[in-house]
């Protein structure tokens, strides 16, 4: 009995593990608040305001009124949306996949590849958004500038993607080609294209879906698409026809995304993808701004 | 021909079924009948790029750019903004992520409810948000504060509990099984596990934000796009030339430091 209760004297509690100090970060985080909330003007009568005011309009919203809007013609501008996303998408994909040959480091020369990922980096950093802010005055208002807008954005990412997918490659295609004789476009063609293709065309997909958003925001500053309609009638107060328009958009939207992650799920079947980082991309890509 | 047996016969090709001939005939009517619909034109392309107005986007008149009322005034809007709806939008999404996942939701009905409603908000993109609310509640960085907040809180959650759910359920279990109740075991089970993605996916947000938060003044929410905005009604594109250049190396400057603190955490 003794030799237990000594035994159990020597055994002690562990102590707790040393931690970061709490106040290290509240007080800065306290700091940013305050600091970020008097510079917006928040006062307390604004705040509890503004969920009356969203009530008020919301109820307004209901119910949407589809009728009107439909003669107005927002069905066909929900579908240019739709139309600006898809080329732009077409002219992203067919600018950036020779490029992405040409930004690979296991198939392309240094003095060349620098440069492009020079490109591929400034042209995802500038949203599309500005983009078309600065080619609205050279193309004039409509659906092209948005077009353009989202096919050069859309080299970006989707050649920095591709050029990712090629540098995964497994390398004995492009030797088997180099044994028989084959040049470096024989290498590209026959040795690395078949081996990305299948991923490269879904992130292709993929990107059309990002675009589909995309263009619809486009139309807030005239870029053509179903923006422009959201706006005139948010502006004129009438907040059923806003609020079909809305559904609208979501509508397609969703469903353009549906068959979308349908079909790459069917090209990419069993295909390793790095879970995580799609999940960043498509978050980046989905709010049309990329980090 | 081939009659020697040890040379195997060429295996032939497999011949393309009539169903991808009719995918890629709807498919490339799709592209034509589009780009007809978005007025796609070759020539247009060179037309672009010889346009006289790009004459207009230069000189950058710096004594205009570099002032505080033109630039760095609502270049700290924007930073406010940005600043604090990532901080509202984190903290709210803590709790509605753990909602959201499969492991540690507190019912079925709360799981399904959080999870549609979020779908939804996250259909509508972000500047919808903005133009929505700044009709709200009154143009200015208010609207566009609420609208970032929202959308951030929809793109936290999304991300967050997709971590939840793949967190290791062992601690939970043995914080269940010693009769935790259902708050205290996610507190201590859950959090620590998941914390430092968090506090990395925050600073992700915090990224999308100051970037989202840059072009919020073009529908009236706020910062340094209202600028943007004005200069582009003036037609003054060589102030807007130069607002861009400084707008994109602070942005550029916040970045990397966010992102060389995300890489430390995970």
């Amino acid at each position: 009995m003794q030799n237990l209760s000594e035994t159990q004297a020597t055994v002690e509690r562990p102590l707790p593990p040393k931690t970061f100090h709490l106040w290290l970060i509240a007080v800065p985080l306290l700091v940013a608040i305050v600091w970020s909330v008097t510079g917006l003007n928040i006062t307390l009568s604004r705040l509890l305001d503004a969920p009356g005011d969203a009530w008020t309009i919301l109820r307004q919203m209901i119910p949407p009124a589809f009728g009107e809007v439909y003669e107005r013609g927002a069905v066909g501008k929900v579908f240019e949306s739709v139309y600006i996303a898809w080329i732009g998408t077409i002219i992203g994909a067919l600018i950036s996949l020779p490029l992405a040959f040409l930004a690979a480091h296991n198939v392309a020369p240094i003095w060349i590849r620098s440069p492009i990922r020079q490109l591929f980096n400034a042209i995802r950093a500038v949203p599309e958004l500005i983009l078309a802010v600065v080619l609205i005055p050279v193309t004039g208002l409509g659906a092209w500038a948005g077009t353009l807008a989202i096919g050069l954005h859309s080299i970006g990412t989707l050649g920095k993607w591709a050029c990712e997918s090629i540098e995964d490659i497994d390398d004995g295609p492009v030797e088997a080609t180099k044994a028989c004789g084959g040049k470096w476009v024989n290498g590209m063609r026959w040795g690395v294209l078949p081996q990305v293709m299948p991923i490269v065309s879904s992130y292709w997909l993929f990107r059309f879906e990002i675009n589909v958003r995309a263009s619809a925001v486009l139309g807030m500053i005239g870029a053509g698409g179903v923006g422009s309609e959201l706006v005139s009638q948010l502006s004129f107060r009438n907040f059923p026809a806003a609020s079909a328009v809305l559904l609208m958009t979501m509508a397609v939207v969703l469903t353009i995304d549906t068959i979308s992650a349908a079909v790459r799920r069917r090209i990419i079947k069993g295909a390793e993808i790095d879970e995580e980082s799609k999940n960043l991309e498509a978050i980046a890509d989905l709010t049309g701004i990329r980090a | 021909m081939n009659d020697d047996p040890k040379i195997p016969i060429r295996p032939t090709k497999p011949k393309p079924r009539a169903r991808s001939f009719v995918i890629a005939l709807v498919l490339l009517g799709l592209t034509f009948w589009a780009a007809i619909k978005v007025s796609f034109n070759l020539s247009t392309f060179w037309e672009v790029w010889s346009n006289p107005i790009w004459a207009k986007f230069w000189p950058i008149p710096w004594d205009w750019v570099l002032t505080k009322e033109n630039t760095f005034d609502p270049l700290i809007e924007t930073l406010q903004i940005a600043v604090a709806s990532t901080l509202v939008g984190c903290l709210l999404a803590l709790p509605v992520s753990f909602a959201m996942s499969s492991l540690t939701t507190p019912n079925k009905v709360v799981y399904f409810f959080s999870r549609s409603i979020m779908n939804l908000v996250r259909a509508v993109p972000d500047l919808f948000w903005a133009k929505l609310l700044v009709t709200a509640i009154g143009i200015g960085a208010f609207a566009g504060a609420w609208s970032l907040t929202i959308f951030s809180l929809a793109v936290m959650v999304k991300l967050f509990s997709e971590t939840v759910d793949a967190a290791d359920p062992k601690p939970l279990e043995a914080a269940r099984s010693s009769g935790a109740k259902h708050l205290p075991a996610v507190r201590t089970g859950v959090l620590p596990t998941v914390f430092p993605s968090y506090v990395a996916y925050s600073l992700y947000i915090f990224e999308l934000n100051i970037r989202a938060s840059v072009v919020l003044g073009l529908v009236g929410a706020g910062g340094v796009g209202r600028v943007i905005e004005t200069q582009r009604q003036f037609f003054r594109f060589d102030r807007i030339l130069g607002l861009l250049v400084i707008i994109f190396v602070i942005v550029w400057i916040i970045e990397q430091i966010s992102v060389s603190l995300r890489k430390r955490l995970v």
